[in-house]
């Protein structure tokens, strides 16, 4: 049967006519089977509004398989914890680094590189300092587009 | 009840979402071609920079003081905008978006003894996620709604979200409202009210019904006068697609030849043929303006504005900038200096199935131009707007300008204009970005691939 579902979107209101029904003849036995098509956008980006994308530089987190030259997916909605893959912005720049509150009670917190190379930072006074978003995916793209 | 969600100071707020180095900075926006001050937050209002003084004014009035100026990036507000909207979507039974930084909400279905709390968690969902600061104003109706939302914007007490729920809030805050700040009544009857001897919302509710009337004899103002005493008369918006789309920027400066005349008429097409594709939609008429400064009292004046039906109902890049040429052709009059243009895509319809009109291009050209279309979408969103243009959006640069203002000097005798025509194009390098003047553009973080932010 014909299944007509209203979506309402971010700027309007697009009337959608899915799977719509045959008029006539022998209805086709994969009907009953149809299952909406696997979707990124819909699956992955859980929070569509709290959403944003960011390009890497730099190999500050090269031991969690982040690369110069990646790009990833932050997600504003995500609660931040111990051990998240955090963006904040710190000294005038966005950073990425693991997030330490081990330290909280003590009244501070720290950000963790995964390079032997890089500091640790440690962050006391929250003047300059935010958390911006959650880092939930990283894309790596192979081919050329 | 109603409710209205009113984005704070919301061209400065979009800037601090990927600059939290600027809480607390006083932060201003400058209008098209860097004009003067149309957006400031609240530390900059406290510096008492008022809106509109002109940009160039800001050094002088306020030296040696820390203010971030930004060019207006009206892409990067309305996508951040319209996630704001998107989440209202998710939270209310029915909205209706009234502004850029408005928007109207519907919230029967709400039990009221929860709506405050609904409220303020609106507001912390909205700056959680997106980063953006909202205002709440809940009450009976619109009117109220509006004056309860400058309330809470205002009184850090109310957690962002005011409800007027009995007559005693709502006669303190119209007590507290300007009358001239009231939804609908505005400078003009403000100042009239005002030399009636009404001085805020509460002071125009106490009058009679039947004075209103006479004094004004206009129904919204009755209107209005019967929503600040708590009644819902004022007519629900319907939530519909546009009817049309309009692009239209003024110049920076004055233009008077014909030739940069269609360079920008041809990038306001190509922007509304965009949209219309965006949306899936075609349009069946191109409808162009063009007028002269009208504060120019000295220069000589002329406006013009006329329509053109489209054969077959398109969205078309192709279509419509060649459409609006040839308006732009019959309008245009030389020996003017012209101020501000725009094109008026109209007859606004779904895209599905166009009927072919006997004397419009065949169905295969037809598709040709669509697969066009799709594939010059396809790479301007991947590699930034802009990345291929028709040949007639592409202004000529400044360099070739004095270039060829070089070759004119030495007197270049023997080129005559058809050679000289043919020559024009490989100067054309300039795309529309580049043609407004924006000297503090932020990037496009969310509409540009090459804009989204770096991270180290």
């Amino acid at each position: 049967m014909g299944n007509i579902k209203i979506r309402r979107g971010v700027f309007d209101t697009p009337l959608e006519l899915e799977h719509a029904s045959v008029v006539a003849g022998f209805p086709s036995p994969a009907d009953d089977y149809r299952h909406e098509t696997l979707d990124f956008n819909r699956d992955y980006i859980r929070h569509p509004e709290a959403s944003f994308y960011g390009d890497v530089e730099g190999d500050s987190m090269k031991n969690a398989g982040i690369f110069d030259g990646d790009r990833v997916i932050i997600d504003r909605a995500v609660e931040p914890h111990n051990g998240s893959i955090v963006v904040a912005w710190w000294n005038g720049e966005f950073t990425m680094k693991y997030l330490d509150l081990t330290h909280k009670k003590d009244g501070y917190i720290e950000l963790r590189p995964a390079n032997d190379d890089f500091p640790v930072f440690r962050v006391d006074q929250v003047d300059q300092f935010e958390i911006w978003g959650v880092v939930i995916h990283l894309i790596r793209t192979f081919e050329t587009l | 009840m109603y409710g209205i969600a009113d984005l704070d100071n919301c061209y400065v707020s979009c800037e601090r979402v990927f600059r939290p180095d600027l809480k607390g900075v006083p932060c201003v926006v400058l209008s098209n071609n860097d004009g003067c001050v149309v957006a400031r937050s609240n530390e900059a209002k406290a510096m008492g920079i008022k809106e509109g003084i002109p940009y160039f004014q800001l050094a002088q009035q306020f030296p040696n003081q820390k203010i971030a100026v930004f060019s207006s990036n009206y892409e990067l507000y309305g996508e951040l905008t319209g996630r704001v909207v998107s989440i209202i979507s998710k939270e209310t039974p029915a909205y209706f978006r009234y502004s850029i930084d408005e928007c109207f909400m519907y919230l029967d279905g709400i039990e009221l003894d929860k709506l405050q709390q609904w409220g303020e968690n609106l507001h912390k969902r909205v700056k959680k996620e997106v980063g953006m600061p909202i205002s709440i104003g809940l009450a009976p109706n619109k009117t109220l709604a509006k004056i309860a939302s400058r309330l809470a914007k205002k009184f850090e007490a109310y957690r962002h979200c005011c409800m007027i729920d009995n007559d005693y809030k709502r006669e303190r805050a119209l007590a507290w409202c300007p009358i001239e700040d009231v939804w609908g009544i505005g400078r003009r009857y403000g100042a009239k009210l005002q030399s009636l001897g009404v001085r805020t919302a509460f002071d125009f509710a106490q009058h009679h019904k039947d004075w209103v009337r006479q004094t004004f004899n206009n129904i919204n103002i009755v209107r209005t006068w019967q929503e600040l005493n708590g009644e819902d008369v004022v007519p629900n918006e319907v939530l519909a697609k546009k009817k049309s789309i309009c692009t239209s920027r003024s110049f920076n400066g004055m233009i008077s030849d014909f030739d940069s005349l269609k360079t920008h008429v041809s990038n306001y097409a190509a922007r509304c043929a965009e949209k219309l594709r965006q949306q899936g939609t075609v349009a069946s008429s191109v409808g162009v303006f063009l007028n002269t400064n009208a504060f120019r009292e000295d220069l000589a004046q002329y406006w013009n504005y006329q329509e053109q039906r489209l054969l077959t109902p398109s969205s078309s890049t192709i279509t419509i900038i060649q459409t609006a040429s040839e308006v732009l052709h019959k309008i245009y009059r030389q020996g003017y200096q012209y101020k501000k243009a725009g094109v008026i895509v109209l007859g606004i319809g779904p895209d599905s199935p166009i009927q072919q009109d006997l004397f419009d291009i065949q169905a295969e050209q037809f598709q040709k131009m669509r697969r066009l279309d799709e594939v010059v979408d396809r790479i301007n969103r991947m590699h930034g707007s802009e990345t291929i243009v028709l040949g007639s959006q592409q202004y000529i640069s400044k360099e070739a300008m004095s270039r060829a203002a070089i070759e004119r000097e030495q007197g270049q005798a023997g080129t005559n204009d058809a050679e000289h025509r043919q020559a024009r194009p490989k100067f054309k390098a300039e795309v529309f970005a580049n043609a407004i003047k924006h000297d503090f553009k932020s990037p496009c973080a969310t509409t540009r691939w090459s804009d989204i932010i770096k991270i180290k």
